[in-house]
Order: structure tokens, then C-alpha cells, then sequence
């Protein structure tokens, strides 16, 4: 019996036209979208590896590149908007990564800002949650309003049974619809020679399509609840496109807000402030040992060994102070975004990004942990560049430091995220739940 | 006409649509002015500092100058909060972008609540869900044969239904508007000058005019469409095309196919140049000392002197045609984006607010107006310009034996009276500036609207309303 109605579901889907007009559109956007930004991860990772190339490091300027993602012709998450590069010196070390041009030229935000991102994960976001909303609407007001639906139940089909080949008929249209445009996106990043997927990347897109079926499950389960709730089609696809506008559009956005005035972030006065306060007790001696050495320049004499080396600690202890205050407002930036996320967790959309930002690596937290292994570096370096006064022989031999950033591994992503998987399957369970209940104490005449 | 106008605003105002678009409007609109009273304060507050600090420190080594807060940056913002607050201008036009506000870059990406985001995002929306069924729908209940077996012109027909969306949107619009002006004239009556709301109610008639496209879109596939969920979906593709997909993808585009440097092609420039520009210049004093050419060390610093200064211009000049670049990459991707029409309207709100990138040429072309008073009271006061760049140079020679110190010079400090420094005055862009900058984009929403109209139009007449 649940086979026939599946069956009977997934075909009239299949002949609708709002079902073969929703999946072109999905399927030309998602197209659309993937070969604009494979073309720009192309672009990306041109500038990327020449720069490694070319703009080397020197003794003293030292320059590291952050990678493009692959996996941001998917999900593009901040992967474009955040800088590639990083200068530093043992004097001082940015907080933030910049444009090829470096800190306070770079004008790379006129390229980024403003322009959100269209990517796989926008089309399931909007787009696919959508054509959810579409397909869904109608699935039991229609048959109420056109009376088939007391046809049907006078036959001997259990209530149940009928709901649930209803979800299934619908849900398996979904899926396949996600599994069209996923293979479609796919085929376009795999056409390129330039672009190699790990094992690790299979996974974590493998994940990102189950986050994606689930998202759109949730939909699916909202929708299918309104429209057993309300009996007039029209009405139920109003009130559903109410509230998909107010959980993409509105709540985030709201939620963001209010997270941004709730707490105050600290000025780049106080900030400077602070980082002056934080090396003011070194400050005397800092001067004297400067006095040192411009003396000893001036005069045509070597710089006497301990005045240099001591010059170098000092020079690096004032960048590393001022490196924990940055890190601190760092914190503060974080624990703000922290509370927007909390704000709009009741929206499967901010959900959805924030997993899917995990799993394409595009995300802040592979941008930290770039960073950190940037300190970890200049740390490194400063060492060197002490040794250089310190002991000349020790310095020319020492190896050449490596960086390397550690992969994330899936497992760690999918643990940071499990909060995010666990919420939507609620809101699933939840309004599927509500549907089926409502179905079944449900007036049919 | 008037009755039919009448009946079919009843109908909408009856509509969930409507009521859930006047709550929306009421709830956006007011976190708009709210929102806006905190932020101005704030960047006020800022910018009068810094303007204060300035003053306190004249130098003629360089100086710093602020862009004061755009006033309407409720209507649009324009990106403005990653623009440079301002910049530092050395003697012969060395700028230096001073670093922009506060943002919290971990935040995740969205857009400015502004008014220009209300109007393009959701209120076309709600234009759309007004306007899906306006034929197909009375298609649909066969109540469309009986309005026209009547003695009513189908253009008149189409002509008040589409009145009716537009005055149904309208209302809420208004409603929303007054929240936003009422918070805000409530918290800083100031901006609430005659000129500012002149700017307000030209926004306001480039809403309707947007708003007014997409009732013609709809009104278009309603007639050429039977089926109301049908021609809802399509809308809602065109929604996603014209508000998110061309607007977002264009930064994209633009990286890809202009043909002005990239930021890393420039980047890759900065070697070589002070390399070209310095180096070799200072390489060649070096050789000319051995072969004896220069014999005083007053002769080398000159010529070191000189060396220095003609290379920073050089390296300075590959800053200005990196600035020349990126604003180019940022105006291909705004052309290219105005194949939609929701780009058309954030630009023509960008120039009626005077905010936005124009707004930033605008500071800009000022500074370097100021900059000619500025160099001018700098070689009245110091007797030289000396122009920097982002890099300061230093090397060394030997002459007999001696060491001499080459470093690339620096503007000099004034150290008398420097009471008769310049100041710095923004010139404030009239409307009629903004809206002659606009043109073109107030032209494009004006062309969409005629051809969607002529559209919609034919589309009813042929219509067959059985």
C-alpha cells in the first residue's frame, strides 16, 4: 500500500509543471554559479601559488600565503574575502591577514565587500529550500480542497500510511532534485584539471549533501505541516513564503544586528592604548639599548653582542604584548559572533551555513587556525633572528622553518557542528511530528 | 476605473500578504532608525575626535584627514563601513588609507539593514505576492471573463490592478519610512534639514519606481501564465536572479574578466619598482664615488638626496596606479551588475543619499585639492616638499674609508608658528550632483518599467480570458 502511494506521489511530482520549472531554475543557477566560482578558485590559486613562488621571503620581511579552498567552489563562506597574505618582521605581526599589497594598502575589501556569496550552499539555502516550499504546499490542502482527499480515505487507507507515502513521495523527489543539481556542480569542479579533491574532501562533501538533505528535510517537514494545517492551497503557500522569508531573510539578519549593539567592541584608540600600557614598563630600557646601538652604528664599530640580541628580544617582546592584546580583541570579535549564531540558532539557515562553512573549510575557524600557525612562525623566526646575533655559525646552519597549517581532520569538523545537526533533525522530527498528529485528528470532509 | 481600483485595494488590504508586510515594515524600519542613532553617535563621536586630534598636531611632515559621517547612511549605506575613515596625506600627494571602523570581519555576512536593502530585498517581494494572482488567479475562479463581459476596457482593467499593488505597497512603505524618521529625528534632530528630506522623498518616489517594475513583472506573467503557483515560482526566480544572483556574482565576474591589473599582479610590481626606481639609482652614486666622480661627502648626500626623492615618486606612482586598478575592478563589477535592476535602485539610492563608492571619489578628489594648499603652505614653511611613500630607504657608501649613511629623506617639521595652517573642508555633493551621477541608473529602472509595462500590457490584451 505505501509503495503504490509513493509511487503514485513521486510521478504526479514528476509531470508537474512547477516541479520540471523549479528544478531548471535550480539546475541553471547551480551550473551558473559553480563555473563562475571554479573560474575564481582558478584565479585565486594562480595568484596563490606565484606568490609562493615569486614574492618570497627576505631575511627580514617574512611572507606567508593563505591557500584557497577547493572546497569553496561550494561553499564559498569568507574563503574570498578574507586576505591570502600576511608580512611580518620580528618587529611586528598583523592580526589579521590582507590583500597581496599588504596591511593598510591592500584595498581588496572594494573587491569583496558587499557581494555575498552565490554557491552551492546559497542554492540549497534558497533556492532548493524554495522549491521545498513549492513542491510541499499543496501535498494535502490540494486534496482536501478538491476533495479527493475524502475519496482516498474512504478506500480502506490508513491515515497514516497516506501521510506517510505522501512525506516519502515528496521527500524522494527532494533528495533526487538535491543529487541532480549536487552531480551537475560536481561534474562542472571535476572538469578542470587544475582542481584535485582528497579523500578528505570526498568526506566532508559527502557530509555537506547529508547537512543539505537534512536542511531541506526540515523545510520539507514545515511545509507539509502548513499545508495539513490549512485547508486552502493558496493560503498555506502564503503563510509558508512568510515564514521562509522571515527565517533566511529577516531573522538572521536581525539576530546578527542585535548581537552587534548588545556588545561593544573596543576602539583602535583603546586598543592601541592597551598595547602601549602593556610594554610601558620596558619602555626605559628599550631606549637605552636603542641609544646603544645607534651609537655603535654611527661610530663605524660592531654593535657590541649583547646590546643587538637584547635589541631584537625587545623589538619582539613589544610585538608579541601588542600580538596578545590583538588576540584578546580577537576573543571579543569571536565571543560576539558567538552570540549573533545563538541569536538566530532558531533559523535552519544560519544552522545550515555555519555547519557547511565547517565542512568546506571557508569558515573562521581554519582561518584561526591559519593564524596560529602564523604566531607559531613568527615565534620561530624570532628565535632565528635572535640567533643571528647571537651565535653567527649556529644561525647559518639552522634548517629553514616550515610552515605548514595541520589539516582539520572530518571527524573534528563533524564534532564542532554536531549542535547544528542535532537542532535541525529537532525541527524535522518536531514538525513532522506535529503534521502527522494534525493529519490524523484532521477533518477530511 | 475608480471603483475597480477601490475593490482590488479592499482585496489586498484584506490579504495576509499585506498585514504581514506592514508587520515586517514596522519591525525592520524601526530597527533601521535604532540601529542607525547608535551607529551615527558612534562614528560621529570618532570622527570628531580624530578631526580634533588633528588639529591639535599641524605638521608639515603630513597630515591626517577624516571623512566626516555621511548623515543618510539609513537610506544606504554603500559599503561605507570598510571604506577608510580617512586619510593620511603626506607632502606631494603620498596617501595613506587610515584603517576604517570597527567591523567585526568574523561576523557572519550580511547586509547593511539600510532602507535600500528593505525596498530591494523584501518589499519587491511583497510586490510580487501582491501581485501573482491579479489575473491569473480571477483566471482561475472564472471571475476574469465576468469583469470583462462588462463594459471595461482590459488596459483600464490592467491600469487599476496595477494602481491597487502599488498603493497597497505604498502604505506600508510610508509607514515604515515615518518609524524609521520618527526614531531617528527623535535621537538627532540635526540630520532632519530641509535638504535631507528633499533626499528623503526623491528615495522615496526611486522606491516606487523600483517597486513599480516588479508590479509590471508580475502583472506580466500573470497574464501570460494560467497557472497562480506557476507564475509565483517564476517570479521568485527572477527575484533570485535580479536581488541575490547578479548583483553577488558580478564581484566575481569582474575579478575574472577585467582587463586592469590584479591586486597580486600589482603586488608583484613593488619588488621591481624600488628595485628600477631606488636601487639602481643609489647603485649608480655608488659606482660613480669609485670612480671617483664624487669627492665630498656633501656632493654624495645631494646626489643620494635626489636619487631618493625621483625613485619615491616612482613607487609612489605604482601606488596610485594600484588605487587606479582596484577602483576600476570595483566599476566593471558595478556595470556589470546593473543588468539588474535591484543594482540599478542601490545605486540611484547611493547617489540620492551621496554615499557609496562615488561618495568615496568624491572625499578623495578633495583630498588631493587640499593637497596642492597643503604642499604649497609646506614650501612656504619649510622651504622644500619631500615626498614619501609606504617605504623609507637607507643604505650607505664609503669614501676613504669613511662611512656615510644614505637614508631617503623625510618631510621636515616646521618648528615656528603654524597657527595659518589649512584646514581641510568636505564639499558636500548637492542632490542635483547626486542625481546627475545617478542618471543613468534612474534611466535603466525608468527603461525597465516602460518595457515590463509594454509587456504586461500586450500580454492581457491577448489574452484569452475563458
Amino acid at each position: 500500500m505505501l509503495r503504490t502511494i509513493i509511487k503514485r506521489e513521486i510521478l504526479e511530482y514528476l509531470k508537474s509543471a512547477k516541479f520540471l520549472i523549479g528544478l531548471g531554475i535550480t539546475l541553471a543557477l547551480a551550473a551558473g554559479s559553480t563555473v563562475i566560482n571554479v573560474q575564481d578558485y582558478k584565479g585565486r590559486l594562480q595568484d596563490y601559488q606565484s606568490a609562493s613562488q615569486e614574492l618570497k621571503s627576505d631575511r627580514f620581511y617574512k611572507r606567508l600565503y593563505r591557500p584557497p579552498q577547493v572546497l569553496s567552489t561550494l561553499i564559498q563562506g569568507k574563503d574570498r574575502k578574507l586576505g591570502n597574505s600576511i608580512t611580518f618582521t620580528y618587529l611586528n605581526i598583523p592580526s589579521t591577514t590582507s590583500g597581496y599589497m599588504g596591511e593598510g594598502l591592500s584595498q581588496h575589501h572594494r573587491l569583496v565587500s558587499g557581494f555575498a556569496a552565490v554557491d552551492f550552499a546559497f542554492i540549497v539555502r534558497v533556492v532548493l529550500s524554495l522549491m521545498v516550499v513549492f513542491i510541499a504546499y499543496n501535498a494535502v490542502s490540494e486534496e482536501k480542497s478538491s476533495g479527493t482527499l475524502k475519496l482516498i480515505l474512504s478506500n480502506r487507507v490508513p491515515r497514516d500510511q497516506l501521510l506517510l507515502g505522501k512525506f516519502l513521495g515528496g521527500w524522494f523527489v527532494i533528495m533526487g532534485s538535491l543529487a541532480v543539481a549536487a552531480l551537475i556542480s560536481l561534474i562542472l569542479i571535476l572538469s578542470h584539471s587544475f582542481i584535485a579533491l582528497a579523500a578528505g574532501d570526498w568526506t566532508r562533501i559527502l557530509i555537506f549533501m547529508g547537512l543539505s538533505a537534512l536542511y531541506l528535510t526540515v523545510f520539507y517537514a514545515i511545509s507539509l505541516f502548513v499545508s495539513v494545517l490549512v485547508d486552502r492551497p493558496s493560503v498555506s503557500l502564503m503563510i509558508l513564503l512568510q515564514a521562509w522569508i522571515f527565517l533566511i531573510v529577516i531573522y538572521p539578519n536581525l539576530g546578527t544586528i542585535v548581537a552587534q549593539n548588545l556588545s561593544r567592541l573596543p576602539s583602535q584608540e583603546q586598543i592601541a592604548q592597551q598595547k602601549a600600557a602593556a610594554f610601558q614598563p620596558y619602555e626605559a630600557e628599550q631606549k637605552k639599548i636603542q641609544d646603544a646601538f645607534g651609537q655603535a652604528v654611527r661610530s663605524g664599530s660592531e654593535v657590541p653582542k649583547d646590546v643587538a640580541v637584547r635589541n631584537v628580544e625587545l623589538w619582539a617582546l613589544q610585538a608579541d604584548l601588542g600580538h596578545q592584546v590583538d588576540e584578546e580583541y580577537g576573543r571579543k570579535l569571536t565571543s560576539q559572533t558567538n552570540l549573533a549564531r545563538a541569536m538566530s540558532v532558531l533559523s535552519p539557515a544560519v544552522l545550515f551555513d555555519q555547519a557547511a562553512e565547517r565542512y568546506g573549510r571557508t569558515g573562521m575557524a581554519e582561518y584561526e587556525r591559519f593564524m596560529r600557525e602564523v604566531y607559531r612562525y613568527w615565534q620561530q623566526h624570532v628565535a632565528r633572528s635572535r640567533l643571528m646575533y647571537a651565535d653567527r655559525e649556529a644561525y647559518k646552519t639552522a634548517a629553514a622553518i616550515d610552515f605548514r597549517v595541520p589539516v582539520e581532520s572530518t571527524a573534528e569538523a563533524f564534532a564542532a557542528t554536531w549542535l547544528a545537526w542535532l537542532l535541525l533533525a529537532f525541527f524535522g522530527l518536531a514538525f513532522f511530528a506535529l503534521g502527522y498528529t494534525a493529519f490524523l485528528k484532521k477533518d477530511v470532509r | 476605473m475608480g471603483t475597480i481600483i477601490r475593490k482590488e485595494l479592499l482585496d489586498h488590504l484584506r490579504s495576509v500578504q499585506f498585514a504581514v508586510l506592514l508587520a515586517a515594515s514596522f519591525l525592520l524600519f524601526a530597527v533601521n532608525g535604532l540601529v542607525f542613532v547608535q551607529q551615527y553617535g558612534r562614528l560621529n563621536s570618532n570622527y570628531r575626535l580624530h578631526v580634533a586630534q588633528a588639529e591639535q598636531h599641524p605638521s608639515t611632515m603630513g597630515t591626517s584627514l577624516f571623512k566626516s559621517p555621511s548623515p543618510l547612511l539609513f537610506m544606504a549605506e554603500g559599503g561605507e563601513k570598510n571604506t577608510p575613515s580617512g586619510y593620511y596625506l603626506g607632502p606631494k600627494l603620498t596617501l595613506l588609507p587610515e584603517p576604517a571602523g570597527t567591523v567585526n570581519f568574523k561576523m557572519p555576512d550580511i547586509p547593511e539593514l539600510d532602507w535600500a536593502f528593505i525596498i530591494k530585498i523584501v518589499f519587491s517581494l511583497y510586490v510580487i505576492l501582491l501581485g501573482f494572482e491579479a489575473i491569473s488567479g480571477e483566471k482561475e475562479q472564472g471571475t476574469l471573463r465576468l469583469v470583462l463581459s462588462n463594459p471595461v476596457a482590459r488596459a483600464k482593467l490592467l491600469t487599476a490592478k496595477y494602481l491597487a499593488i502599488i498603493s497597497s505597497s505604498a502604505i506600508p512603505l510610508l509607514v515604515g519610512l515615518l518609524i524609521s524618521l520618527i526614531l531617528i529625528g527623535a535621537f538627532l534632530p540635526a540630520l532632519m534639514g530641509p535638504s535631507n528630506l528633499v533626499r528623503m522623498a526623491v528615495f522615496f518616489v526611486l522606491a516606487l519606481a523600483y517597486l513599480s517594475l516588479f508590479a509590471f513583472l508580475s502583472l506580466f506573467f500573470s497574464a501570460l501564465i494560467p497557472r497562480s503557483s506557476l507564475v509565483l515560482l517564476v517570479l521568485l526566480a527572477f527575484w533570485i536572479i535580479f536581488a541575490f544572483f547578479i548583483p553577488d556574482m558580478s564581484g566575481i565576474a569582474a575579478q575574472r574578466f577585467s582587463k586592469v591589473p590584479s591586486e597580486y599582479e600589482m603586488a608583484k610590481l613593488v619588488g621591481p619598482t624600488i628595485q628600477g626606481e631606488v636601487w639602481k639609482r643609489i647603485a649608480g652614486i655608488q659606482d660613480r664615488i669609485q670612480k671617483g666622480e664624487l669627492k665630498t661627502e656633501e656632493d654624495i648626500l645631494k646626489e643620494a638626496n635626489r636619487a631618493y626623492e625621483e625613485g619615491q615618486d616612482g613607487v609612489r606612482k605604482l601606488y596610485d596606479d594600484y588605487d587606479k586598478a582596484m577602483e576600476e575592478r570595483a566599476a566593471l563589477a558595478q556595470r556589470i551588475s546593473r543588468v539588474s535592476p535591484a543594482a540599478l535602485f542601490q545605486y540611484a539610492a547611493e547617489a540620492v543619499s551621496a554615499t557609496g563608492p562615488t561618495a568615496e571619489a568624491r572625499f578623495l578628489s578633495d583630498v588631493r585639492n587640499y593637497s596642492r594648499i597643503y604642499d604649497d603652505y609646506v614650501l612656504k614653511k619649510v622651504g622644500k616638499v619631500v615626498g614619501t611613500s609606504p617605504w623609507s630607504f637607507s643604505s650607505s657608501a664609503t669614501l676613504n674609508g669613511k662611512y656615510i649613511n644614505l637614508e631617503s629623506p623625510s618631510p621636515q617639521e616646521y618648528a615656528g608658528d603654524k597657527s595659518d595652517f589649512p584646514r581641510f573642508s568636505e564639499s558636500r555633493p548637492s542632490l542635483v550632483d547626486g542625481l546627475r551621477h545617478g542618471l543613468w541608473d534612474i534611466a535603466g529602472l525608468l527603461v525597465w518599467n516602460i518595457l515590463l509595462a509594454g509587456l504586461a500590457f500586450s500580454a492581457f490584451l491577448r489574452t484569452d480570458v475563458r
